[in-house]
């Protein structure tokens, strides 16, 4: 006979009652992993998305996500030009809120080296990768955008083309992807009236270099926003991204490592410089939060289980009088612990399944998480119930004979 | 023969000017079959020598054999308390003290359990019926009246077929006519189960019942008091 589930049966509201508030903290807890899981997945999902073996980023930074990089785009050409490199990509990244359709959207803007990449790397939902240097973007749906939109954004008009899922930044925010200079443009943003002005600097400066004096036609390039002529300076970009031969890529690395104006990360590196940098306190903060949480969910079990030990007082003095081991009485305490762990538990996933995917902030909700916050909830229960065993081993059976 | 016999019972409590010496030189034989009063006022040491007898709270010193086994020599235990419980002993209560999350046969089928009956169901079962409580089998402790539950109780005293039955002012929530009939239930206990029966009562009115009668007064088992039912 089961003493636990019959009592359990008897009091059953009780029980329900205390299951639920249960488990809306374990439901916390689950949340506390599920959202660190999320901001590790966020943080390195885009570097994992654009499928380069290196980055090559300003001298003595940890750009482009961990710290702010600028390199001149001549340097992609450079490293195009170097053996062993298949591809060199452009690469910008800038987090920007701006209005659209009356609401405020907060997103990452990523540079893609168009026409080089156009974003077949990317998981696609919906649409197509960018195929017109201008005026073509794509989009993460968390930001509520669909194909066809058109943001305004810097006096220019982007249509979304394509459409990802669950591509975010670090921060959680949605990505968008548009081509370098129109990601320039959209950075850059300033006035028409600075615009003016900087033209004029432009094709001031290009007069006064060789160049611009023994091509006076390049005047008219000065106003396009994509005109890289290496005297002049130009918007700078965060990172090149370098698809080289796998065999080679620590020669590779290597080389670009003795250039006295760039650093050189792996994508492993950039994943882990992300970790550490962008997601390390965060997840500090989590895991203090979850502590809590777990500290609390015990003394909650605990309480909870020695009040219901303290109801039992009689009946425990009666059983002992019987002649009950303390097995069969530490076991019905032990038991009713880890059924409102455990049912708690049950519903806490419920509401886990139910609720994260409306949560702000993406919830990762892996099977290894799940079972191993069952592992911590059975060792929650277990050590909540000691103080009810004690109880209960200490009754004295006399008790049962008091009126 | 002798299923309970008890020599030389001391039991004190505190020291010095607080010293209350609750059991004074008791000594006690009930033969298996009978049923045994304790009676006298309140505060005369009758719970505390039920507690002794039924190893509850040990005496400081004396001896208490359990058929022929000896149990407690000079207030110390010589068996576990749990096994000896189990093999031996049938408690009730003053109130039934049913366990309120148990129906009326899984509070007997408990106690057959835990005294390792082979079918504890069925032991259970043929309790209730014995002490015509078998219709109730099914129902929780709360929907059961005073004797019902009384009834109960004793079938779960007897689960394990004790030697010794202990009961304290079993009675002592019950009308009369229910408390005369528990009473009676003791007696038929005593006969048809082979047991001693060591009630604790002030009920006079039931004293008929019992096969001997002991009187306790400051710790002690007035001599006077031996009388035997066939004496009155």
């Amino acid at each position: 006979m089961n003493l636990a589930y019959l009592d359990v049966r008897h009091r059953l509201g009780r029980f329900i009652g205390t299951s639920l508030g249960v488990a809306l903290l374990f439901a916390v807890v689950l949340a506390m992993a599920g959202i660190y899981l999320g901001l590790v997945d966020d943080a390195t999902i885009l570097v994992r998305s654009v499928r380069t073996n290196l980055w090559v980023v300003q001298q003595g930074t940890r750009g482009p996500f961990a710290d702010m990089s600028r390199l001149d785009p001549s340097i992609v050409a450079r490293v195009a030009a170097m053996p062993s490199v298949k591809r060199a990509r452009a690469f910008t990244y800038q987090v920007m809120q701006r209005e659209h359709a009356g609401r405020s959207l907060r997103f990452a803007l990523v540079g893609l080296d168009f026409p080089v990449d156009r974003g077949e790397a990317l998981a696609l939902t919906h649409g197509r990768p960018i195929v017109q240097p201008h005026g073509e973007i794509i989009a993460d749906a968390s930001l509520g955008l669909v194909i066809g939109d058109t943001l305004h954004v810097a006096r220019e008009e982007l249509r979304v083309v394509g459409l990802t899922k669950q591509l975010l930044a670090s921060g959680g925010d949605g990505l968008i992807f548009a081509t370098v200079a129109d990601a320039q443009l959209l950075a850059e943003d300033t006035p028409s009236d600075a615009i003016r002005a900087e033209r004029e600097r432009r094709t001031e400066r290009l007069r006064q270099t060789d160049l611009g004096r023994a091509q006076p036609a390049l005047e008219a390039l000065t106003g396009d926003p994509d005109f890289r002529a290496p005297a002049l300076a130009s918007s700078p970009i965060a990172a090149v991204l370098v698809d080289v031969e796998p065999a080679r890529a620590d020669a590779v690395m290597a080389s670009l490592a003795q250039w006295p104006d760039t650093s050189v990360f792996t994508s492993a590196e950039q994943e882990q410089l992300l970790l550490d940098g962008v997601v390390d306190k965060p997840r500090k903060q989590l895991a203090l939060f979850a502590v809590i949480l777990v500290v609390t969910s015990s003394l909650l079990i605990g309480a909870v289980v020695y009040m219901m030990t303290l109801d039992k007082t009689h009946d425990i003095a009666v059983l002992k009088l019987m002649g009950a081991s303390p097995w069969r009485l530490g076991g019905l305490v032990l038991q009713q612990a880890l059924a409102i762990g455990v049912v708690g538990y049950g519903i806490a996933v419920a509401i886990g399944v139910q609720a994260f995917p409306h949560f702000p902030r993406r919830v990762v909700l892996t099977e290894d998480t799940v079972m191993g916050v069952f592992a911590l909830v059975l060792t929650i229960s277990t050590v909540a119930s000691i103080l009810g065993i004690v109880h209960a081993l200490r009754v004295d059976p006399a008790r049962a004979l008091e009126g | 023969m002798d299923a309970l016999r008890a020599e030389h019972l001391e039991k004190h409590y505190g020291q010095g000017d607080t010293l209350v010496r609750a059991l004074q030189d008791v000594s006690l034989r009930v033969a298996r079959g009978s049923v045994v009063a304790l009676l006298g006022p309140s505060g005369a040491g009758k719970s505390t020598l039920v507690k002794a007898l039924g190893l509850v709270s040990l005496p400081n010193a004396g001896r208490i054999w359990f058929g022929d086994q000896l149990v407690v020599d000079n207030g110390r235990l010589l068996a576990s308390v749990q096994e000896l419980r189990r093999a031996h002993l049938g408690f009730v209560f003053q109130r039934s003290n049913l366990v309120p999350f148990l129906t009326a046969r899984q509070n007997v089928e408990i106690a057959c359990e835990i005294g390792g009956t082979s079918n504890p169901k069925k032991r259970a079962l043929e309790l209730l019926d014995w002490l015509e409580v078998g219709h109730r089998a099914s129902s929780m402790p709360d929907t059961l009246s005073g004797g019902e539950q009384q009834r109960v109780a004793i079938a779960r005293a007897l689960a394990n077929h004790p030697k010794i039955v202990l009961a304290d002012e079993p009675t002592a929530a019950l009308d009369k006519v229910r408390g005369r009939a528990v009473m009676e239930l003791f007696r038929k206990v005593a006969r048809e189960q082979d047991a001693a029966v060591v009630v604790v009562t002030h009920d006079h009115r039931t004293l008929d019942i019992f096969d001997e009668l002991h009187e306790m007064e400051d710790g002690r088992l007035s001599p006077t008091a031996l009388a035997t039912v066939a004496a009155h």
